[in-house]
């Protein structure tokens, strides 16, 4: 289904503002109010163009940036969740757990096992066809 | 029996830039990204919500993949000519895609087009390839 330009401009402008605000306590209302539409019709709109309703897309968003943090050194859990924009340790684990299929902590440790792995035998990683090939063997 | 599609490649003009259009910009994960002893980069990208998909980003002119100069010389002028094309991105929606992309700076050729298949608009990552980003028709 095809909108009129402005339509697109609004909904984009308030994807945009959810990317740059996920940290923050933002809700429906004030991510409406960058589409200057009301909250049903905006959440109507979204989820026709996205696929994925504001508060899920909000979600999504908190989780890869949390999945990226977690993959990183000295920053516990806790922070994870709190920087972004998560008020509970609890509904993030269980957010988090419900769409990577770890729990945090755990996927932390994969991560740094995978990448101290990647460091030390790199080929591990790489199709043997592509070793032959690039002749790296 | 083969099922999937496991690993895919992906050859560009530059690595870094391309990291940042596919990672940055376009939101592709990164799975692995490692440099051997020779320079070589292994650098694989997953699609946003296509993590058995590996997508190996790989650097013909630069370095670590033993290819003779006429292989590279080839690779070079199929690069700067965007002569290849890499195939089709799968976007819910074609022109507010299209809209917040060019906003960041993606090039396309053209404005997002109604095709008897969907809505497509050709991108371009600036290292080389064009793809179909492209709306599928609802059935």
């Amino acid at each position: 289904m095809a909108y009129a330009a402005d339509i697109y401009e609004r909904m984009v402008s308030a994807k945009v503002y959810i990317d740059k605000n996920f940290d923050s306590n933002i809700d429906l209302a004030g991510i409406s109010r960058q589409a200057c539409l009301s909250p049903y019709h905006f959440h109507r709109l979204f989820t026709t163009i996205y696929r994925k309703t504001p508060h899920q897309y909000l979600t999504w968003k908190r989780l890869e940036k949390a999945r990226l943090l977690l993959e990183k050194e000295g920053i516990s859990v806790t922070e994870v969740c709190n920087s972004v924009g998560f008020e509970s340790l609890s509904s993030f684990s269980l957010l988090f757990k419900r769409e990577s299929g770890y729990a945090p902590q755990y996927y932390r440790n994969i991560a740094y096992l995978k990448k101290k792995l990647a460091k030390e035998q790199p080929k591990r990683f790489i199709p043997h066809c592509y070793i032959e090939t690039f002749k790296l063997g | 029996m083969v099922t999937k599609l496991s690993h895919a490649s992906i050859f560009v003009t530059d690595q870094q830039k391309a990291y940042d259009f596919y990672v940055t910009t376009l939101g592709f994960k990164v799975n692995t990204d490692v440099t051997m002893e020779n320079g070589f980069r292994w650098l694989t990208i997953t699609p946003p919500e296509q993590p058995d998909l590996e997508i190996a980003i790989l650097a013909p002119l630069h370095g670590g993949m033993h290819y003779n100069t006429e292989v590279v010389n080839a690779f070079k002028v199929l690069l700067e000519n965007e002569a290849l094309g890499a195939g089709v991105l799968y976007t819910p929606d074609c022109r507010a895609t299209y809209e917040e992309l060019k906003a960041r700076g993606v090039k396309f050729k053209g404005e997002p087009k109604e095709q008897f298949y969907g809505i497509e608009a050709i991108i371009t990552d600036g290292c080389g390839n064009w793809f179909s980003m492209t709306q599928p028709k609802e059935m």
